[in-house]
């Protein structure tokens, strides 16, 4: 396994040297030292005010309650406020206190979320290793393809968005039926009419999603936005059309690439073996 | 000492407070030290707790006068600017992991979206099978792999035109679009004749 950083390494007790390292690692150790002062808050009930100026002379600041109050008094040698005004503060108190476990909660489920969008990355990529070892050309980066064979891939990845563009046009006429308005013959249903193939075009004129957004799932605290999480895996199948869906249409045009370059196992067993991964 | 996750809630145990108080206290105070030694910069930290009628100090009173000083010399509107509490800190945390997460999923669906097209193109996945939801996206990005494709194509065949030699891959000069006019040549050239007649003006010279 290939290790990515040099992982924890053991820092020595002195001003920094790199100028955007110490910049960096302000941020850091910054962020890091308040949310230790706040954790102490609450778990130990402390008031806590912490006072940093950064390189670039800006002033950070964290306090609880508040900064302020929490300096003056140490400044001014003031007293804590007295009993009677406890009871007041006691309430604002106990609606921050919720305010903040609420918050807590809600980073929590963010971060989670983050790990597991994280190892799904990792997966990601090694499933793009592993089929790397399939030698199919056209999934190597483009920059190192040459000119036909390049010229190739485009026509066909031309073909295939248009069979991507009729199979979503074909799926929204069965989702929302009253779509097309007359053609009962058989070519209207399967598309070869001249009507069909208007509405087939484009797939930006539906629910084109040209920035998957955020899913909606992973907000606890209000959906703001659609997106689309992808429902378990496809098993595997050859690409072929079945023959009385497209009477009219050739075989080739809905395999992008010749019979030759199927595997094996599929010529001689007529499917692909079953994807073992949990993504297409 | 082993790892245990701690639920960040008050300790009602009177004991285990107190000494979750000390030990954290001590944790706090370290780092600070260490990031103003790193980092080279003024802190200080005021600690008030239950167990002290006094607030507890760090470094010392006479840095954090220092320190609390120049924050009382600071104009109002940058004392507040990067003032936190609990409440506000957690929500600036909850932003900054929201965005990591929002540029995090964009990225693993376009890399799906990639195994999608790979795998349906070797025929390993049947195009009736891809759920519906997909398809979308996955014509989105068919339409970024098309651009990116085209624009490559460009690059090459303009370098083609110009007779800069066969368009080679990319191993040699990525994604450079070396723009050779044919009156380039003749600049070249031009160079050449110079360098050659400063050359034989020199060996005249030199007799």
């Amino acid at each position: 396994m290939v290790k990515k950083s040099k992982g924890r390494q053991k820092v020595e007790m002195v001003k920094m040297k790199n100028e955007s390292n110490l910049q960096v690692t302000f941020s850091k150790r910054r962020s890091g030292l308040f949310k230790k002062a706040s954790e102490l808050c609450t778990l130990c009930g402390a008031q806590i005010a912490i006072i940093v100026f950064s390189p670039g002379r800006k002033v950070f600041s964290f306090g609880h309650p508040n900064v302020e109050s929490i300096i003056d008094r140490f400044l001014n040698n003031n007293p804590p406020p007295p009993p009677h005004h406890q009871n007041n503060m006691q309430l604002s108190e106990a609606r921050r206190n919720s305010t903040v476990r609420d918050l807590n909660i809600h980073l929590t489920q963010v971060l989670d979320e983050l790990e597991s969008e994280k190892k799904k990355h990792e997966d990601l990529r090694k499933i793009r290793e592993n089929t790397k070892a399939l030698g199919h050309w056209w999934e190597d980066p483009i920059e190192g393809l040459g000119l036909p064979k390049l010229e190739g891939f485009k026509g066909k990845l031309e073909n295939f968005k248009q069979t991507v563009s009729l199979q979503a046009s074909k799926l929204l006429e069965e989702t929302v039926p009253n779509f097309y308005v007359g053609g009962s013959s058989n070519a209207a249903a399967f598309g070869n009419d001249e009507a069909s193939q208007r509405r087939m075009v484009d797939l930006n004129a539906f629910n084109y999603n040209q920035n998957p957004i955020f899913p909606n799932h992973a907000l606890p605290f209000g959906n703001n936005g659609h997106g689309n999480i992808p429902q378990g895996f496809a098993p595997g199948y050859n690409m072929n059309y079945r023959p009385e869906y497209n009477p009219n249409q050739n075989q080739n045009q809905h395999q992008v690439f010749k019979r030759e370059d199927i595997s094996e196992y599929e010529h001689h067993h007529g499917h692909p073996p079953h994807s073992r991964s949990g993504y297409y | 000492m082993t790892r245990k996750k701690v639920k960040v809630a008050f300790i009602e145990n009177e004991s285990v407070r107190k000494s979750t108080f000390k030990k954290r206290k001590r944790g706090i105070f370290k780092k600070a030290h260490e990031l103003a030694t790193l980092c080279d910069v003024p802190i200080c930290v005021l600690i008030k707790s239950e167990y002290d009628s006094i607030p507890e100090v760090w470094p010392s009173r006479e840095e954090a006068n220092k320190v609390l000083s120049q924050w009382e010399m600071m104009p109002e509107m940058s004392k507040t600017k990067k003032m936190v509490n609990q409440e506000t800190f957690l929500l600036q945390r909850i932003s900054k992991a929201t965005e990591s997460l929002k540029k995090l999923w964009r990225e693993n669906r376009e890399l799906e979206m990639k195994e999608l097209m790979f795998s349906c193109f070797s025929g390993k996945t049947l195009l009736s099978d891809i759920n519906k939801n997909d398809l979308p996206d996955l014509g989105c990005f068919i339409d970024q792999y098309l651009k990116d494709l085209n624009r490559r194509i460009e690059i090459l065949r303009t370098n083609d035109v110009s007779g800069a030699g066969a368009a080679t891959t990319s191993n040699a000069m990525p994604m450079l679009m070396v723009d050779l006019h044919s009156s380039s040549a003749e600049f070249y050239n031009k160079i050449r004749i110079q360098i050659e007649n400063n050359l034989n003006k020199i060996h005249e010279e030199m007799g």
